[in-house]
């Protein structure tokens, strides 16, 4: 995890240290409290939203297009303003911070675009680079980190060839190698499987998985009913600017409530 | 990977975009070079005039042999003067007309070459001392006219206020042609690469991170333009000076010369301040993601 280092950097409540601090790592990571967003006064996108998502969690977000599934994620790092109440990240509030402080917050999450958003002319290496290139960290350990993350995104030896010429489900990868090589404290995948075919994206989603087990808390946001049945999961239900938090699953509401 | 690799990567993808803007800037600088070219060199006839250590003294057509004598030998005993040679009004018409000479200056009437006696002054001679020495020669008798040349070096100084004048405008226009093809090359530039830019700011750059290889791309056309615009005119200036350079040192009393490699590394650090501010000021409000 990387911290800015200047006065006014983003400086989470949970820090990376020599030092173990038992008590923070029993703090949520994100608690959203009762945030509002509208992008129209008579529409709005999130009313009274409220959830907190702890260390190390699965969560997956889900609802119809334009619930606000994208909004919710984009408030997180910052490219979305919140109209009203807070939303701590790692004990700070988003909403709050200076724009010079939100480059800090966006080197603690890491994001995975439905459009991958790669540079095509770029080469794999290059794209998944970024990160480590934007803290200022020696070109050897880049690329030793980056030979790491791209095979265990199962890409070992793709690191030289465009961007451009990748297949979707390799393109996908190369976004997921990109969003964890600095490894961030969360991980948001916004629709990361709806360019993609439905076994590409069980191969994409067991990636994600894959990176959860290593302690890497992901929000997963996805209108894919089929992904949610794979595992069952913490699902959070949006519609009409409300939230449903469903703990244990789809599924196990649905025998529930049966 | 540094600024500067990221700026040649984005460069090299743009190469284009960066050739013809690295030309206009040229174009808008190549005016600036040439009268500055135009400027140094009259400034230095100016200054071989203002520094003209010759008098003419115009004798009289009826004047006494002994009366110049007399004048040549007090001119020759007095401070501030060293050589004096008297041109007779055959030797004066004899050193204008020579074979090429048209009919009409051949047809000239003795009055026309009078004759006269050429003073070489110190270097160091004040102007008002000359002026002085002037103003005397003209009381005596046998002269009819003195020429200190002064007058030409005043013209040559008027002149020389014009061309300063007409440099700082055209820098002025200069600038502002720089920083709007910069500024428009930049832009241009930002939009195709948009995404690049998208990615560095979602994954934590900050906004000096991102600006820097635009701010580099600036200063190098801009520096790229300015010595374009040197190699031209330089390479015009070369050519003219091949095949005019025996008339114009003739004419001038100089050889004329290229800009002072000062003048030249100046140009070249201009063309790159203002590229890299025309870039900076164009992307400040354009980094929003």
């Amino acid at each position: 995890m990387v911290f800015g280092t200047g006065g006014r950097a983003f400086r989470p409540a949970l820090r990376a240290g020599n030092r173990f601090d038992p008590a923070a790592a029993d703090r949520p990571v994100v608690v959203f409290d009762e945030v509002y967003k509208a992008y129209r006064a008579d529409c709005p996108v999130l009313r009274g939203f409220s959830l907190t998502i702890q260390r190390g969690e699965f969560v997956f977000v889900t609802g119809p297009s334009g619930s606000g599934k994208s909004t919710l994620l984009r408030m997180l790092y910052a490219a979305e303003g919140v109209d009203a109440g807070r939303i701590l990240f790692l004990g700070r509030d988003v909403a709050r911070l200076t724009a010079e402080s939100v480059p800090y917050l966006r080197r603690n999450v890491g994001v995975v675009f439905q459009d991958f958003k790669l540079v095509d002319g770029w080469t794999v290496s290059e794209n998944v680079a970024v990160p480590l290139e934007v803290l200022g960290l020696p070109e050897r350990l880049v690329k030793n980190r980056v030979g790491e993350v791209l095979e265990r995104v199962g890409l070992a030896g793709r690191g030289p060839d465009k961007a451009g010429s990748l297949s979707g489900g390799e393109r996908q990868r190369v976004a997921v190698a990109r969003a964890i090589v600095g490894e961030p404290a969360m991980l948001l995948a916004d629709e990361p499987t709806g360019n993609l075919d439905p076994q590409l994206a069980v191969d994409i989603l067991g990636l994600f998985e894959d990176i959860h087990e290593t302690g890497v808390t992901v929000l997963f946001a996805t209108h894919d009913r089929s992904l949610l049945d794979i595992r069952p999961r913490r699902v959070v239900v949006l519609d009409e600017g409300r939230a449903f938090d469903v703990p244990q699953g789809l599924d196990a509401a649905a025998l529930g409530a049966a | 990977m540094n600024s500067l690799d990221r700026a040649y990567r984005g460069a090299k993808g743009d190469w284009q975009l960066h050739l013809l803007s690295v030309f206009s800037v040229g174009v808008a600088f190549v005016c600036l070079v040439a009268t500055l070219l135009v400027v140094v060199n009259v400034e230095r006839v100016h200054d071989r005039w203002r520094h003209v250590s010759r008098i003419s003294v115009y004798l009289r057509s009826g004047a006494e042999p002994a009366a110049i004598a007399d004048l040549e030998k007090a001119l020759r005993a007095s401070s501030g003067i060293g050589q004096v040679r008297f041109v007779s009004s055959e030797a004066a018409r004899r050193e204008l007309l020579n074979d090429d000479s048209t009919d009409a200056l051949a047809a000239l009437p003795e009055q026309a070459f009078p004759a006269s006696l050429e003073v070489e002054t110190a270097e160091r001679l004040l102007p008002e001392r000359r002026q002085r020495i002037a103003a005397q020669l003209k009381s005596l008798p046998a002269v009819e006219s003195v020429e200190t040349y002064e007058s030409w070096g005043e013209r040559l100084g008027t002149a020389l206020v014009g061309g300063v004048t007409a440099a700082a405008i055209l820098a002025l226009v200069v600038l502002a042609a720089v920083i709007s093809v910069v500024s428009s090359t930049m832009r241009l530039s930002l939009q195709r690469r948009r995404l690049e830019v998208e990615v560095l700011k979602l994954v934590g750059a900050t906004d000096a991170y991102v600006r820097q290889p635009f701010v580099l791309e600036g200063a190098s056309q801009g520096a790229c333009g300015a010595t374009l615009a040197l190699l031209l005119v330089g390479l015009l200036y070369g050519i003219v000076r091949t095949q005019l350079d025996g008339h114009l040192s003739g004419l001038l009393g100089i050889a004329p010369e290229f800009l002072p490699w000062f003048a030249v590394l100046g140009l070249i650090g201009l063309g790159g301040v203002l590229g890299a501010a025309a870039a900076q000021l164009s992307l400040r409000k354009l980094l929003a993601v």
